[in-house]
């Protein structure tokens, strides 16, 4: 089919107005929040399930690939768009179409903003649990298809912890469903495995989502300790009390130094890394367990304690660990993000060798991470100008996941594979383990039209472009 | 008499892994061997075998659960998995532990004892149930509203293929989102896909406090009523299980705590359970503020257990759905939105079985409710003769099910009434692509076929 004649086709289908064509307008759906670009033939606005199954029926029919595409916050290239490729995003699949405070649980469209589904069940008293750094920004369809984290996903699980069900747009345009809106089903858990599929099954058009209450009580403690390694020790410390905090976070000494240039969050210049932990529960449950949270971060050498218990407050103590990426841009333009895991206990030494990888490549490396997860983030710092260092960060940044996976660990705990991680798959899993994956994805995407090219090795290699750090980039 | 399909068996693993199937029946099927494999080499060299020759094999555990699922189209062999019992891997300080399918669940608990931690796993009979089994099942126990399913807790799988290959999915870390989550498809699947040969899971610590409240209630209705109050404040228990006159009579032979004083000997009583574990203080206040709401919802009395009782009384509420199905001719079980819970109890409490109704064990935190028909004693429940009425009901629970936009899986029914039904019930819409993934997987159709639901 020419080009033209899926226009107007599309064009039936959405209306003339939610389709964007022209070069200029498909600028900003060129990228997410990766390094990896594509530029999309054409971006699709459905408004409705139907909409969405004709548009996707469309494209088959025109061999044309398509990429669901939430808010484009994602770090691994899950939204960018294959050559010839459409893209069908949800600013218009935004509404909460269900909150049943009875039942705890949610009904949403994909295009709905996670922290606007937070901050309405709220009122009720319930809270969405996964929490993504970019949660303001960040759509739950794009959290379903990403198997999105967050600090808050240490006691709470990820979001697939949190999906009952779905209704999803297959290939084929059918519309089916996964899970049900009961906490147990009958049959292969589907619902499941499609998320975290990262929009290669299909294309999820409603999804039901489990509340959980607000705790009764939050208290968040700031521990500042002279280096990463008496941090660790203090994490190993909680976690052998007994303890599973809501969260458990750090940042190391590059990053303090970032946070305190931009402004100042009262750490003092000579901190090596700040601990931060959330406790929640029953009042006496937090009196109780904090106890014992302080006096491990004193016995493990902090050396200051902050604690708070007021929502204000607490914020305060969040202010610089959730400034932190953007704060990077006072030190270097650009950063590449790495998103490896490894066993909490590896934590030190880890750290340790991506210090050497840092060295060895002369490339200054600022470390903010779920510590509590053993999920970390070290962001390779550069300046995209110089010539040859895209490449050179690639190769750190490959590393640093070799790093990762030889204590352990594995690629992504939270962001994905998508483009920028594919390659490296074979790091962690055996061309059989990869073919038992394929096979699933055959069964719901025989003609793997959705989302093509991404979390599987395929030779090609992506051409990085440089993401300029900025105030107001989250992880 | 040893059939030559036994004789290949010896041939290809040797005579002392391979043994009769007397006393393996499988819904009136007695397979031909049982058999296990030494070790892995011989368990890939086993399940290559019986996709070229087109054998079908039954993975097994404890056999706790065997009975759930279809009538297997063929039922071949049985493969016994609990050779595999190792304990491959346990980092307290990681919080996750990997192990070999078919260890037990009591064995693995106590290996992570000495750490001060617990998998969340929970199934009846722990002693025999493994964990290949319980994560084939997926299902949970009593505490299912705050561990869920063991889907939650599983984070990597080593799972072998029909074709013997040796796969793994996920890892050993807590958070992992690299490729596919085939953790969640595997979990659940009635060992249709792969041979589960080992498996990681997250753990969390213990509790030092446990403690546990029966409430006596003059109606189930009554008791699911105060629990849903319950489960919504803000010192809710961790489990809390309905158990309507029959199954609360049980109680009282099993538990030395029911001896004492709670009203139990109305016939008409319903008994509440709610278990409460964490640190001292909270655990407490919990206790003692959900009597207190227990008794202003309606409560005939209140009981408190602590400590060790308290938990044994947790493993008999995880255990007592096998104990009573033992003398029961029909079983059931409902999975609904949590808050349709009490009007389901209630819809599936009319449903008699030759004028007997059901006896309850519901889960209104999660949304579960277990239905056990009696044997009757003059055995009018036997035979074909008997068949219809038992037909009717499971047809009607099903509808009230589908009604709340739920389902309901016969887990236990006469022969002659399971020759004639799906027991998952009507299959859902995604039925296509569950049988597409089934038909890759399993090519030649050799693990368990028939069981799972839609003839998968």
């Amino acid at each position: 089919m020419d080009f033209k004649r899926l226009l107007k086709e599309l064009q039936d289908i959405v209306g003339e107005n939610n389709v964007v064509y022209h070069s200029d307008d498909l600028l900003v759906f060129e990228y997410d929040g990766s390094v990896d670009r594509g530029m999309p033939e054409a971006v699709v606005f459905p408004s409705s399930t139907d909409e969405v199954s004709r548009v996707v029926k469309l494209a088959r029919r025109s061999g044309v690939p398509v990429v669901g595409r939430g808010t484009g916050t994602g770090l691994s290239g899950g939204a960018i768009s294959p050559p010839g490729g459409i893209q069908v995003a949800f600013p218009r699949m935004n509404h909460i179409l269900e909150v049943d405070t009875d039942n705890r649980m949610a009904v949403v469209e994909p295009g709905v903003i996670n922290l606007h589904l937070d901050t309405r069940v709220r009122k009720d008293g319930l809270r969405y649990a996964p929490d993504p750094s970019s949660q303001k920004a960040c759509s739950l369809g794009g959290n379903v298809a990403e198997n999105s984290g967050g600090p808050h996903c240490l006691a709470y699980g990820t979001t697939t912890n949190h999906v009952l069900g779905m209704e999803v747009v297959l290939e084929d345009g059918s519309i089916v469903n996964l899970g049900s809106l009961a906490r147990e089903t009958t049959g292969y858990d589907l619902r499941g495995v499609f998320t975290g599929s990262e929009g290669t099954f299909g294309i999820a058009t409603k999804i039901a989502v489990r509340l959980l209450p607000v705790p009764e009580a939050i208290r968040t403690f700031l521990g500042i300790f002279p280096d990463v390694e008496s941090a660790c020790t203090a994490v190993s410390a909680v976690i052998e009390h007994g303890i599973v905090p809501a969260a458990l976070e750090m940042i190391d000494a590059l990053t303090i130094q970032a946070v305190q240039n931009v402004s100042d969050a009262g750490y003092p210049d000579d901190a090596g890394a700040v601990l931060l932990i959330e406790l929640e529960g029953l009042q006496d449950e937090v009196d109780e367990i904090g106890k014992e949270v302080e006096a491990a971060l004193w016995d493990t050498g902090a050396t200051q304690v902050r604690t708070a218990e007021e929502a204000a407050e607490r914020e305060q103590l969040w202010v610089g660990r959730n400034g932190a990426l953007g704060a990077l841009g006072s030190i270097a333009p650009n950063y590449f993000l790495v998103d490896g895991v490894v066993p909490r206990t590896q934590l030190a030494r880890v750290l340790g060798q991506v210090a050497e990888v840092s060295k060895k490549y002369d490339i200054p490396i600022a470390n903010v991470f779920h510590a509590g997860d053993g999920n970390l983030h070290p962001c390779l710092l550069f300046d995209e100008r110089q010539p040859g260092t895209l490449e050179k960060i690639t190769e750190a940044g490959t590393e640093v996941l070799k790093v990762c996976v030889d204590a352990g660990g594995t690629l992504t705990g939270e962001h994905g594979v998508g483009l920028e991680k594919k390659e490296q798959m074979p790091l962690v899993y055996s061309e059989d383990d990869m073919s038992a994956m394929l096979s699933v994805r055959e069964a719901f995407a025989p003609a793997n039209s959705l989302n093509p090219g991404k979390i599987f090795p395929d030779g090609t290699k992506p051409v990085p472009h440089a993401h300029p750090a900025a105030p107001g980039i989250t992880i | 008499m040893e059939s030559s399909l036994f004789n290949e068996l010896s041939r290809l693993l040797g005579g002392s892994a391979v043994s009769t199937g007397d006393g393996y029946e499988i819904d009136g099927l007695t397979p031909q061997a049982v058999v296990r494999p030494a070790d892995r080499l011989q368990l890939s060299e086993l399940l290559r075998w019986a996709s070229s020759e087109q054998v079908s094999l039954l993975p097994r555990g404890g056999g706790t659960r065997s009975g759930l699922g279809n009538v297997p189209r063929k039922a071949d062999v049985v493969l016994d998995m609990r050779v595999f019992d190792r304990l491959v891997d346990y980092q307290p300080a990681d919080m996750t532990a990997t192990v070999e399918a078919g260890m037990t669940l009591s064995s693995m608990q106590a290996l992570l004892a000495p750490g001060g931690e617990f998998v969340p796993l929970e199934s009846t009979l722990a002693v025999r149930s493994t964990i290949g089994g319980i994560l084939s099942v997926g299902s949970g126990g009593p505490l299912s509203h705050t561990y869920g399913l063991p889907r939650e807790w599983l984070i990597g799988i080593g799972v072998m293929t029909t074709q013997g290959v040796s796969t793994k999915a996920g890892g050993k870390v807590v958070k992992n989102v690299t490729g596919y989550d085939l953790n969640k498809l595997y979990a659940g699947s009635l060992g249709t896909l792969g041979v589960i040969v080992e498996a990681s899971f997250k753990l969390l610590p213990r509790d030092p406090r446990a403690g546990m409240l029966l409430a006596s209630f003059p109606t189930v209705a009554a008791s699911i009523a105060a629990g849903r109050k319950l489960l919504h404040s803000s010192t809710a228990p961790a489990g809390f299980l309905c158990a309507s006159s029959g199954v609360a009579r049980w109680l009282q032979d099993s538990v030395n705590a029911a001896s004492q004083d709670l009203g139990l000997g109305d016939e008409e009583t319903a008994l509440s359970l709610s278990y409460f574990s964490g640190r001292d203080r909270a655990t407490k206040r919990r206790m003692d503020e959900s009597a207190a709401l227990l008794m202003s919802e309606g409560a005939n009395a209140v009981q408190l257990i602590e400590g060790d009782p308290a938990r044994g009384t947790l493993r008999w509420m995880t255990d007592v759905p096998a104990d009573i199905s033992l003398r029961s001719n029909l079983v059931m079980k409902v999975s609904v939105q949590s808050k349709s819970a009490a009007r389901v109890s209630a819809e599936c409490g009319d449903i008699a079985v030759v004028g007997q109704g059901p006896s309850q064990l519901a889960d209104p935190g999660f949304g579960s409710i277990r239905l056990f028909w009696p044997e009757l004693d003059d055995g009018s429940s036997r035979g074909s003769r008997a068949d219809r009425p038992i037909m009717d009901a499971i047809q009607k629970i099903q509808s009230i099910a589908q009604q709340y936009q739920g389902s309901a899986v016969v887990e236990q029914c006469p022969l002659t009434v399971k020759n004639q039904i799906d027991v998952w019930g009507q299959p859902p819409d995604s039925l296509e692509v569950m049988q597409a993934i089934k038909k890759r997987f399993d090519p030649s159709d050799i693990l368990n076929p028939g069981r799972f639901l839609g003839g998968i």
